[in-house]
């Protein structure tokens, strides 16, 4: 990869080390140049839909959806109300980005600057230390709940998302709202903290229309291996169907996942999850939030609904009935829709290389979790691509134990606190940041950090370590082609 | 993303919370305080399969009577993870010291796959081996079928299999102990480290071998016996009312005295919660006693609660 291309994707500094060596003969060759996705036509703010997207409805609809996850949501007086109390960010897109709007986490943080654009008060905001420049976009959880005297109480799991930013000293906020942040930095000195990066969407829809029971077939294939991989199901527990979004496979479909995140991750209550979200400490001890800071955007609850009439007085019809749904459900329509990114056949390292590193990645057990292909999906009611597609993923969307050197000891469902769910690797070429918490960004430590104490990937990981240098280039330059 | 269960009801899902203090100045990095569905037992007196440990350079099982001294140099870097909700195990992991030792460039993986719960329609090593034999991907070539050995005086069935684009070799032994196929699986880049491994392997103990040790599986195990809990066996039953995690496989393997009692429970997979209140109501049930030339004996069976994973027919097993 040359460094102009790398330079345009990311910052000097993320370069050198994404290509330094590290005391390991082979080498990460890098996020991947060239089209964006591997997608003609792709651009950074606009990614492609699936194919079968076209004008009079569903094009309508996306392009719609598109726009509204860019949006920056301010907390009153404006065009997208009911933004706080408390944020990780202002919009979909900032976390949601990379190399394209929908994707992961961006080169540079735009968490770090929430400060300095006046997206949050000085007064009542600080950057929390573990929030850089060039770091990834991340959310922040408390494993335990403090005791009283600022000691972990283990017997007290938490685990749910301490939003980062306040809206308190906003002009837009009001006076009466005066939020503190979580204690980030008891957390830091407590080992009480982990993070979480953006996941990225491409190809979601793919994933969501995937039958259960194919999905139990190819658990079942796998039975018996000589990897000493097993993997479960995260479930939904109204009734039992397998969930599959998420960095635990916590949520069922991408409608929970959008409307969850408008909750946590910007505070934005809508028909999904229609109250004002507390931090963790606030739910548990009944104090909850502050009355003098709900209704911030002084139009009730929720904040996004349905658009009973439509928003928009465009000529085409499709246009204005895209207005009417809600953010939430169109954020999903967005997702749902985007077409999946598209491998290369001659990036990184020549297409003899990747094809020995694809055989490399099968034949020593990567793909027992990551299975290259899941055919098919069901038939599909919402556009021809998602129905009886196959999906390249490289995901079982099973969730797995990954050993204490990845726990992170959230319980999610039936995910515990060291397993998850094997991440997709289509779009991984274009990646920075690498693991749930963004805690690399060179692939070869990704590979290697598989292993540990009780983790079902060792065995892999000794097979990748007994291929021969060349052969790890070769499966490094596959997973860069992807 | 949100905790929605409150912390006090969550509390008894903190693993090992007999030994984890109730408060911590500053919790330990890379240690798991939170687990999923995990492996637990009624008492921690009787032997379960992923009790096995390493000391002495040597690895230990006790429910499998299994002892094996490790290859020169060689250790157990991690441990494994829990077993499976399907019935899968990884007893050891044991590679070279040095990782840089040209010589020795191999793993052993030790595993056993409890024929109760697996999905594997096997009843024995064969069919077994058979089953991963036909499975193999595009990339392996079998470089010796799956065939009957020999080693201390016990039969087990060995496969080798090879991925030449990648230079990797693996052969498997296999052989059967108490309704579980247990295996060593030797990797290794090249067929002189596999015949050293292979030598050094008839140094196995393992029940059955003639050497005059004591083998508890040899004798002292109960018979081993699939679907035992069927209607016809079952005299009296209590189902346990499973309120959270109930669309989750839980396996159970119990152990029944002679006089058709549950005498011991061992989860391979399951929540605290769903252990205990399984637990309860297994000390309520009652069984035919197991006769053998008229003789009550101890039986070991295994019984799936909450929901089972469903039977396909697509995986297809080979006599």
């Amino acid at each position: 990869m040359s460094l102009r291309a790398a330079a345009l994707l990311m910052p000097a500094g993320l370069l050198a080390l994404s290509i330094a060596s590290q005391g390991f003969a082979q080498t990460d060759p890098g996020v991947r140049p060239g089209a964006i996705n591997g997608q003609t036509g792709a651009t950074p703010t606009s990614p492609l839909p699936l194919p079968s997207v076209t004008p009079g409805g569903p094009l309508e609809f996306f392009q719609d959806g598109l726009e509204r996850f860019q949006t920056a949501e301010v907390v009153a007086g404006g065009e997208d109300n009911g933004l706080g109390p408390r944020f990780n960010l202002e919009s979909c897109s900032g976390c949601h980005s990379q190399p394209s709007v929908g994707g992961s986490s961006p080169p540079t943080n735009p968490q770090f600057t929430v400060i300095s654009r006046g997206v949050a008060s000085a007064q009542t905001n600080v950057v929390p230390t573990f929030i850089t420049a060039n770091g990834p976009v991340r959310e922040a959880r408390f494993p335990f709940f403090f005791t009283a005297g600022g000691a972990v109480n283990t017997n007290a799991p938490n685990g749910g998302v301490e939003t980062l930013y306040t809206v308190s000293g906003r002009p837009d906020a009001g006076s009466g709202c005066n939020l503190t942040q979580p204690p980030f930095a008891l957390a830091q000195s407590t080992n009480n903290i982990i993070f979480r990066i953006p996941t990225p969407t491409f190809g979601a829809g793919l994933l969501e229309n995937i039958d259960d029971s194919t999905l139990i077939a190819i658990r079942r294939a796998r039975s018996g291996n000589n990897l000493g991989i097993s993997g479960a199901f995260n479930v939904n527990g109204n009734d039992g169907t397998i969930a599959r979004f998420g960095w635990k496979a916590q949520n069922k479909s991408l409608q929970i996942f959008s409307g969850e995140a408008y909750n946590v991750e910007m505070g934005i209550t809508s028909e999904l999850f229609p109250q004002e979200r507390a931090l963790p400490g606030e739910e548990s001890s009944g104090a909850g939030l502050p009355a003098a800071c709900l209704n911030l955007g002084r139009a009730g609850y929720p904040e996004d609904t349905t658009h009973f009439s439509p928003t928009t007085s465009s000529s085409n019809p499709a246009v204005v009935n895209a207005s009417i749904p809600s953010d939430a459900v169109q954020f999903s329509t967005f997702m749902r829709l985007l077409a999946p990114p598209l491998p290369s056949t001659t990036t990184p390292g020549g297409s003899n290389s990747i094809v020995n590193g694809r055989n490399a990645f099968v034949n020593i057990g990567c793909g027992s979790c990551h299975t290259p292909t899941i055919n098919s999906t069901q038939p599909s009611n919402v556009t021809a691509s998602l129905g009886n597609a196959a999906v390249n993923a490289f995901t079982d969307l099973e969730v797995h134990h990954m050993g204490t050197g990845l726990a992170d000891n959230v319980s999610q469902g039936n995910a515990g606190g060291d397993q998850f769910r094997t991440a997709p690797l289509w779009g991984l070429g274009q990646r920075i940041f690498f693991l749930h918490d963004g805690r690399t960004s060179n692939l070869l430590v990704a590979i290697r950090t598989h292993s540990g104490q009780g983790s079902e990937a060792n065995q892999v990981i000794s097979n990748f370590n007994l291929l021969a240098p060349g052969t790890q280039q070769d499966l490094l330059n596959f997973l860069r082609s992807l | 993303m949100v905790c929605w269960v409150c912390a006090a009801a969550l509390a008894a899902q903190t693993g090992d919370s007999a030994s984890t203090p109730a408060s911590m100045a500053k919790l330990p990095a890379e240690t798991l305080l939170v687990k999923g569905a995990w492996s637990s037992a009624s008492d921690s007196t009787t032997p379960v399969p992923e009790g096995g440990t390493v000391a002495d350079h040597r690895y230990t099982n006790d429910y499998f009577g299994l002892r094996y001294p490790l290859p020169g140099n060689w250790i157990q870097q991690y441990e494994g993870p829990p077993p499976s909700d399907a019935g899968d195990y990884v007893l050891a992991q044991i590679v070279p010291k040095d990782s840089s030792d040209a010589a020795n460039r191999g793993t052993l993986l030790i595993t056993a796959h409890d024929l109760f719960f697996t999905p594997v329609s096997a009843t024995n090593a064969r069919e077994f081996l058979n089953d991963i034999a036909i499975h193999l991907g595009a990339g392996h070539e079998v470089e010796q079928p799956p065939s009957q050995v020999r080693i201390r005086q016990r039969d087990f069935v060995r496969f080798g299999y090879a991925s030449p684009a990648i230079g990797l070799h693996w052969y498997v032994l296999a052989t059967e102990i108490r309704c579980h196929i247990v295996q060593f699986v030797f990797t290794t880049r090249d067929r002189a480290l596999t015949d050293k491994l292979l030598r050094e392997f008839q140094s196995v103990d393992l029940p059955g071998a003639l050497d005059g040790l004591p083998h508890p599986s040899s004798g002292d195990a109960p018979v081993c016996l699939k679907d035992y809990a069927s209607p016809m066996n079952v005299v009296k039953r209590v189902d346990p009312v499973l309120l959270e995690h109930r669309f989750n496989p839980i396996p159970v393997r119990v152990i029944i005295d002679k006089e058709g009692r549950v005498k011991h429970a061992h989860f391979l997979s399951a929540f605290p919660a769903d252990a205990k209140t399984i637990t309860d109501a297994l000390w309520q049930w009652r069984f035919k006693p197991y006769v053998i030339d008229g003789r009550p004996v101890e039986v070991e069976t295994g019984i799936v609660f909450g929901r089972e994973l469903p039977v396909t027919a697509s995986r297809k097993v080979p006599n």
